[in-house]
């Protein structure tokens, strides 16, 4: 197994989902679907291992891809104003994905995988919201949240199939990749708003001490994802995959 | 008065409404403050509760058991809630049932999450339910009304559109989820085939009737009945069976051309309202709401004799005729 037998199954994958949630009139107003290449390694993962693998588990692994492209979309609904018909697109376009996974699982007749993939969701969304409450969480509450945001979905799947053993390299290699990512647009001067809510929570406004907390703390989750790396019982070469390809430099 | 008569038609059913409504408020508790004050928000806010009413009528002509017909019930209108507070969304609109929307309290964003909230609970309280026969029809409803959704995005200000248009994009808005009520209602009380049908029918026609009448309402009832400016469907660009039916009249023509400008005055509005309730446009669209109705009675006299026949037909009369 090399790169491009990775990297050929990723867009195969990819495509699949494109296929599954294809609608004329919202791939001109709002594009294709938003899918996260990293998640989508993750969910293929156990395939790549070389568990037990059929045609239910991969449907299922679509239907994880369509959830988080769903929900992706509705990220991309402004605050304030979603008045332009690209937005309003946009609103349903997530409703129809969201449609979309529940009729393909539906007709496969796999509750289970209905039931948690429905329960993701609500988690998903006690999470994202937590920026609009004005509780004071503590910094871990933030990496939890933005943990559970990344790899919920990706999680109950894991479940369902009894894939759990991946799930801790999966979450603290997608918190990383997400933290990586809120640390680069920070330093563009874009902050999220989980950004500016962690950075609140880590005390007063020292902008610099900050990125310099955050850096150490992406370091450490980085050791740590090597220690699991090491110990894991995953064929070398996707450990190396891991290692080269998803694990950048801060 | 109207809600006395909605309450009347409802007691034969009330001690079973009140546990769907307390499964309802069940199923909007969440660990986050905000999304459990959003959605609690709106479901104090009221709303007949026709959808879990259809189904648990329906449910009469099997085996009905409230224990088991709840998880049917509760998602339904769990559907048609999560879907209005993304509909607020794409509306721009700042109330809903007399009171502030999610999106006004709060902002799009956490109008979006309280609706996939919403949805996410409706998906797993149906889950409970493991006929996968349930999940299709409740899935296909769900892409339907995005489906309708769509169409109605499309159609915003299109003045040369015709009745077919009309009418696809208020079977899909609306007229599913009643239809899928009471499909949904007959297949988790195991009903017969042929009687599912005939009340997956009825939703339909009596789900196609409910849309005319609420969009005739939207024209001839006052904003503080609305809870929100009458004529809103007009001013957002939503052309329903009252315009539809008059409109080649020069001055609704205008406004349509100005309201898609965002340029419509309050003068403006009220009295575009004047030239629809004067008009025949009014008559003549609660006229195809009855023949809706009518075809809504026959299915009902195909059903066995049940108790739930004469309520059916109560509760399909008084949607066709109510008056909020």
């Amino acid at each position: 197994m090399d790169i491009s037998y990775i990297e050929k199954h990723i867009e195969q994958l990819k495509n699949d989902i494109y296929r599954n949630v294809e609608h004329k009139t919202l791939v001109k107003y709002t594009g294709n679907p938003l899918v996260d290449e990293n998640q989508l390694f993750y969910l293929l993962l156990p395939f790549f291992d070389g568990e037990a693998w059929d045609d239910d588990i991969y449907q299922g692994v679509i239907t994880v891809g369509i959830v988080q492209a769903s929900l992706a979309k509705h990220n991309l609904v402004d605050e304030y104003d979603a008045t332009t018909k690209q937005q309003q697109l946009t609103v349903l376009s997530g409703d129809y994905y969201s449609g979309r996974y529940y009729e393909i699982l539906a007709k496969s007749g796999n509750i289970s995988l209905i039931r948690q993939l429905s329960e993701s969701v609500i988690i998903r969304s006690e999470h994202e919201v937590r920026v609009y409450e004005p509780t004071n969480y503590a910094i871990d509450d933030w990496f939890d949240s933005l943990s559970v945001i990344e790899s919920e979905c990706i999680n109950r799947f894991y479940q369902i199939y009894n894939f759990n053993q991946y799930s801790k390299i999966m979450q603290n290699n997608l918190l990383i990749l997400r933290l990586q990512n809120e640390l680069l647009n920070y330093r563009k001067g874009n902050s999220s708003r989980f950004l500016q809510k962690m950075k609140e929570s880590v005390g007063p406004d020292d902008s610099l001490n900050f990125e310099k907390y955050l850096q150490h703390r992406i370091e450490v989750l980085v050791d740590q994802l090597r220690e699991l790396l090491r110990t894991s019982s995953m064929k070398a070469e996707l450990k190396q995959y891991i290692a080269e390809r998803l694990i950048r430099e801060s | 008065m109207e809600k006395m008569k909605l309450k009347m038609l409802y007691s034969d059913f009330k001690p079973d409404i009140d546990i769907i409504e307390a499964e309802l408020e069940k199923a909007l508790n969440s660990t986050s403050h905000v999304l459990n004050d959003a959605s609690l928000h709106l479901l104090r806010a009221g709303g007949k509760r026709i959808r879990p009413l259809f189904v648990l009528m329906s449910a009469k002509f099997g085996q009905y058991n409230i224990e088991r017909m709840k998880y049917a019930a509760v998602p339904l209108e769990l559907i048609h809630m999560g879907s209005l507070v993304h509909d607020d969304v794409i509306d721009h609109s700042d109330m809903r049932r007399g009171r502030p929307t999610v999106r006004s309290q709060w902002n799009n964003r956490v109008a979006m999450l309280t609706g996939n909230f919403i949805f996410g609970r409706a998906i797993q309280y149906v889950s409970h339910i493991e006929d996968p026969k349930a999940h299709q029809i409740l899935a296909r409803t769900m892409v339907e009304i995005c489906n309708g959704e769509i169409i109605q995005i499309e159609d915003k200000y299109r003045t040369n559109q015709n009745l077919k248009d009309y009418f696809r994009r208020i079977k899909r808005k609306t007229a599913i989820l009643i239809e899928s009520s009471c499909e949904v209602g007959a297949v988790v009380a195991n009903v017969d085939p042929l009687n599912t049908q005939r009340l997956k029918r009825f939703g339909y026609y009596v789900g196609m009737s409910y849309q005319i009448v609420d969009d005739v309402l939207d024209f001839i009832s006052t904003d503080k009945q609305l809870g929100k400016p009458a004529g809103s469907d007009l001013l957002q660009g939503n052309i329903t069976l009252p315009i539809l039916l008059m409109k080649d009249h020069p001055k609704i023509t205008r406004f349509i051309e100005r309201a898609s400008k965002g340029e419509v005055t309050e003068a403006e509005r009220l009295e575009m309202l004047q030239i629809v309730r004067k008009s025949d446009s009014i008559k003549k669209a609660l006229e195809i709401s009855d023949r809706y109705l009518k075809k809504a009675m026959k299915e009902v006299e195909n059903l066995p004799d049940n108790p739930a026949k004469k309520k059916l037909k109560e509760i399909a009369l008084f949607i066709g005729k109510r008056k909020f």
